[in-house]
């Protein structure tokens, strides 16, 4: 099954980074969206059909914790999968993260590896050798 | 810095780095601090909360290009490793950061990074922070690069 991804990181450069682990890792990808705040991320959460979302915590004009509360505040979104990838990822936050909904957390550096083992844990896709 | 932190600073430093850009570096030794000069862009990145000040982070012009192109898997010579370079370079800053933090403070510690500012940094700067104890010098694949941590 193809997923559409929602990437959403202030830096241009972390989102290439992410959107080719994806590829190199073999996520199977329908549509990658990309968004600069989590004010962008809403709303094309709002309009596109979206799988799973792989938010940073640091950012502008609406940080990843917020989106992850207003997400939560919207009946129609709520059920989307988060996974927080970033480098701010302190136990208390990533504990009040979680109480909010988030499903699990990437701390970057990051590997190909570790991406596809959250994306296919949290999506439940099963690979066999 | 005392020395436990510039222990901590200076190993999660050239840690990160090697795994973001797969460059590896080593302490520089203070006579090549001293010696500092060229063009350099400098980003910093302030931080609040159980731990809170700056981190800053001096690097040759010429060296940006190579690490944004490292980071995204990139030739430095290809343009958008060059327009994305300021970018990448504050990217970097933030993940040494966040770990920088946790090396000091411990993993529980509840912290925010701001966002990264980027700029050429003057030739006073440069001498400042050559004598400051608060900064580090290391070698990254022979270009000298500084990294400054100054807390509240």
């Amino acid at each position: 099954m193809a997923f559409n991804i929602l990437l959403v990181d202030d830096s241009v450069t972390v989102r290439s980074v992410i959107s080719k682990a994806l590829h190199l890792a073999g996520v199977d990808i329908n549509l990658l969206y990309q968004a600069a705040n989590g004010q962008e991320a809403l709303e094309i959460l709002e309009a596109e059909w979206i799988d799973i979302v792989l938010c940073d915590i640091s950012m502008p004009i609406m940080d990843g914790e917020t989106l992850v509360a207003r997400m939560g505040e919207n009946g129609m979104i709520k059920t989307i999968p988060v996974v927080i990838v970033s480098s701010a990822g302190s136990e208390p936050r990533i504990q009040r993260l979680r109480d909010m909904g988030v499903r699990d957390y990437i701390q970057k550096p990051f590997t190909p590896e570790r991406i596809r083992e959250v994306v296919d844990n949290v999506m439940g896709v099963s690979r066999h050798a | 810095m005392r020395d436990q932190i510039v222990e901590a600073v200076s190993t999660t430093f050239l840690q990160v780095v090697e795994q973001l850009t797969f460059m590896f570096g080593e302490p520089a030794d203070k006579g090549d601090i001293v010696d500092v000069d060229g063009e350099y862009i400098l980003a910093q990145l302030s931080f609040t909360g159980d731990l809170c000040g700056t981190l800053s982070l001096a690097v040759p012009n010429d060296c940006v290009p190579e690490i944004a192109a490292n980071i995204l898997g990139l030739e430095p010579e290809e343009m958008e490793a060059n327009s994305m370079a300021p970018d990448s370079l504050g990217e970097m800053l933030n993940v040494i950061c966040g770990h920088v933090i946790m090396a000091i403070a411990g993993k529980g510690a509840d912290f925010k990074l701001g966002s990264p500012a980027i700029g050429p940094a003057t030739p006073a700067f440069l001498a400042d922070a050559a004598n400051d104890s608060d900064w580090l010098g290391f070698l990254l694949e022979e270009n000298l690069v500084l990294l400054g941590l100054v807390t509240e």
